[in-house]
């Protein structure tokens, strides 16, 4: 039997320490044994037992309940100050067999993997190689659970590609205590499964793009992901360049997707007829507080899979230590070590270029070759953090990036950098990447304590943030998992619009109202977002 | 006297300069064995186990290794040694008898994945 051990506490933080919040009881559970229990799959019906048993047990306290995976995210979306829940030992992986994929299906069953839902970026990505194959994209790290990620959307820099959601085909939610709450959930314009695997992890199929488009970017509250089935594609090599380019070039590749004016830039990523390879990720740095003319950007370069790279590269690991512009946030840390609290100084130290060189000791520029999980590695960095993420329209980029520096220069200064990412649109009802391109602008930094520092509060930022974007009209998303002004009035409507009720609608068709309850949260009843439609349409979650 | 104390600061320098802690890290495994904890070290989100013991020479060599037994993974993700100042002056005085040995581990995460069977 799976079993969860139940910890009385009284408050829980994110890893970032972005809280303290109040708790009652975190819950822990653990697989049964492999050699008690050797089928992958009486397992993983085991381990659902298990979760029916804790939705009621938490239903009959009248308690809400939240499944977390590593904690990563910055805001509160991941708090249920009732009964959190730890899950990144359900952990069950296999590929799906010839015999499981429906007949409808335009995946090949060697691409489709199915997941618990506490699986870890990083050891998806170890089982995937062992096969020969991949995720298609990930985050800039790779300790985020595979639920965790998809809950609030999260990204890389995938142009063509998109985010974590959007190469899952599959949904297995638990929606209540009883058997009948196992329901297995799929596009019924893209079917991946036929009935063999459902039928053996004794779930309902639901055939429905709307419903599958709205429990994808879930936000933790359409029911316990039990598990996601995965497209991945066959290995491949990311070759990863970093320059620094003239700030106007960065930002009109950013403004037009047009990537004609690196090839200049990186000259190896150009055609016969001159014109520029089209980037897998393109990211650009920006430290608001340096008048340097350039930005430093990362373009990174798909490439077929060629098994003698580390022979003929190098081992792209030590590389990506050595020469990385690591994830900002880590540099920051660096940095606020040296200074110790002191944010004037800090702010000091950032208005010189602080990036490292992009550089070996000779002074050549170095190039990185390595899989996903490598160029994409461990973040290497913990501590009391902040981030804020908005989504615009690429085209807008160029002009929210300038209104929101400004306001960080001016309203601050505020402890932290900027970066620009772009992503491919997602179909998911809620996802903040919801424009034909995205441009995630963000920015990574310290903590600070606004009182005694002087700068203006985190909340404060937030709020100020969304303010110039709206006075410039420039329509936005914020990233779900990290720091925003999130009780700003009528912000769900402001980003999401007609797309809010329907998500809404269609999570009160799902859910029973007091399954609706147990999986929402504060930070759902804030957006307005927990609210249950009435009266409910059954037709919503028909199966088509 | 003034011989014998600037001895003693030698000595405490020596032995000062040579406490030192090694991280060692797998870079192609499946991640170390996760834990919810409230930590603001590096590890926080990995489940740490210490190894804090005194060995007997003799006792640690390569036939007669300490045993860990307790990684459910059957591996290791991250090894950290450290050298401690009073692990040195034990060293010391027991004239390399006695050795602290306090070695700081990470688990593999135990995987779960394997292959189905839908007949
Ligand atoms: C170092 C670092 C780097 C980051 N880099 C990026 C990045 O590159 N791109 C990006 O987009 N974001 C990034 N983030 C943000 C982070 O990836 C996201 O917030 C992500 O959602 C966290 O995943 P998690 O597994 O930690 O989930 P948590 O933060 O623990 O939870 C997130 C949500 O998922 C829900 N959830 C988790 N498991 C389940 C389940 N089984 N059933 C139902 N709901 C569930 C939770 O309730 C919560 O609502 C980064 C964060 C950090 C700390």
């Amino acid at each position: 039997m799976a079993t969860t051990t139940t910890e009385p506490r009284v408050w829980w933080d994110t890893l970032h320490k972005n809280g303290r919040f109040d708790l009652k009881f975190f819950l822990r559970t653990k697989l049964e044994k492999e050699s008690n229990m050797p089928s992958l799959l009486d397992r993983y019906n085991d381990a659902a037992d298990e979760m029916r048993r804790l939705i009621k047990e938490a239903d009959d306290n009248d308690e809400g309940f939240r499944s977390i995976g590593s904690k990563w995210s910055m805001s509160s979306i991941a708090h249920h100050p009732d009964r959190m829940h730890f899950t990144s030992n359900m952990n069950i992986g296999f590929g799906i067999p010839g015999n499981g994929v429906h007949a409808n299906s335009t995946y090949k069953s060697e691409n489709l993997f199915f997941f618990q839902c506490g699986n870890e970026i990083k050891e998806i990505s170890h089982f995937l190689e062992s096969k020969g194959k991949s995720l298609k994209a990930s985050g800039a790290s790779n300790g985020q659970t595979i639920a965790g990620c998809i809950s609030t959307g999260v990204h890389g820099s995938g142009l063509d590609i998109g985010s974590v959601q959007d190469y899952v085909v599959g949904l297995n939610l638990i929606i209540g205590p009883n058997p009948e709450d196992v329901v297995y959930l799929e596009r019924h314009t893209k079917p991946a499964l036929n009935e063999k695997l459902p039928q053996r992890i004794k779930a309902r199929i639901i055939r429905n793009d709307d419903l599958f488009n709205a429990a994808l970017v879930g936000l933790g509250s359409f029911g316990f992901i039990h598990g996601v089935l995965i497209e991945a594609e066959d290995r491949f090599l990311l070759k990863r360049y970093v320059r620094k380019i003239k700030k106007q070039k960065a930002i009109q590749i950013s403004n037009t997707m047009d990537f004609q004016p690196l090839a200049n830039e990186i000259t190896e990523e150009v055609d016969a007829q001159g014109n520029a390879n089209r980037p897998y990720h393109y990211k650009v740095f920006i430290n608001q507080y340096s008048n340097d003319d350039d930005y430093v950007i990362e373009s990174i370069y798909k490439k077929p899979f060629d098994p003698n790279y580390k022979q003929i590269h190098g081992d792209p690991i030590p590389f990506m230590k050595q020469f990385i512009y690591r994830d900002l946030i880590y540099l920051l840390i660096k940095i606020s070590e040296k200074f110790q609290k002191a944010i004037p100084l800090f702010i000091q130290a950032l208005s010189g270029t602080i990036l490292p060189k992009e550089k070996d000791e000779n002074g050549q520029e170095k190039n990185i070759v390595g899989q996903l999980s490598e160029i994409f590695w461990d973040a290497g960095y913990q501590g009391k953090a902040f981030a804020c993420s908005f989504g615009v329209d690429h085209k807008n980029s160029g002009k929210a990036l300038e209104v929101l520096t400004k306001l960080t220069k001016d309203d601050g200064p505020i402890p932290g950098i900027f970066a620009m990412r772009f992503v491919k649109q997602s179909d998911a009802t809620l996802a903040f990447t919801k424009f034909p391109v995205t441009c995630m602008i963000e920015i990574d930094g310290i903590q600070w304590n606004h009182k005694e520092d002087g700068i203006i509060s985190l909340h404060e930022y937030g709020k100020r943030m969304i303010e110039v974007l709206k006075a410039n009209n420039l329509p936005f998303t914020i990233h779900w998992g990290k720091n925003a002004a999130w009780d700003f009035p009528g912000l769900a409507q402001d980003m999401f619009g007609g797309d809010v009720q329907k998500w809404m609608d269609i999570r009160s068709a799902l859910l029973s109202p007091r399954m609706a309850k147990l999986f929402s949260n504060p930070f759902l009843d804030t957006l307005g977002l927990s609210q249950l439609s009435s009266p409910v349409d059954p037709g919503l979650i028909v199966s088509l | 006297m003034k011989t014998k104390s600037l001895f003693a600061i030698v000595m405490v320098l020596l032995m000062l300069s040579s406490c030192y802690s090694v991280r060692v890290k797998v870079t192609n495994g499946p991640g170390g064995e996760p834990a919810e904890t409230e930590t603001e070290e590096v590890t926080a989100g990995e489940l740490i186990r210490t190894l804090d013991t005194v060995a007997k020479v003799g006792i640690a060599t390569k036939e007669n290794p300490i045993n860990l037994p307790d990684c459910e993974s059957g591996g290791l993700h991250a090894v950290e040694y450290r050298t401690t100042f009073g692990g040195i002056l034990k060293y010391l005085i027991t004239f390399g008898r006695k050795r602290t040995v306090k070695v700081k581990y990470v688990c593999n995460k135990k995987t779960n994945t394997g292959v189905i069977d839908l007949d």
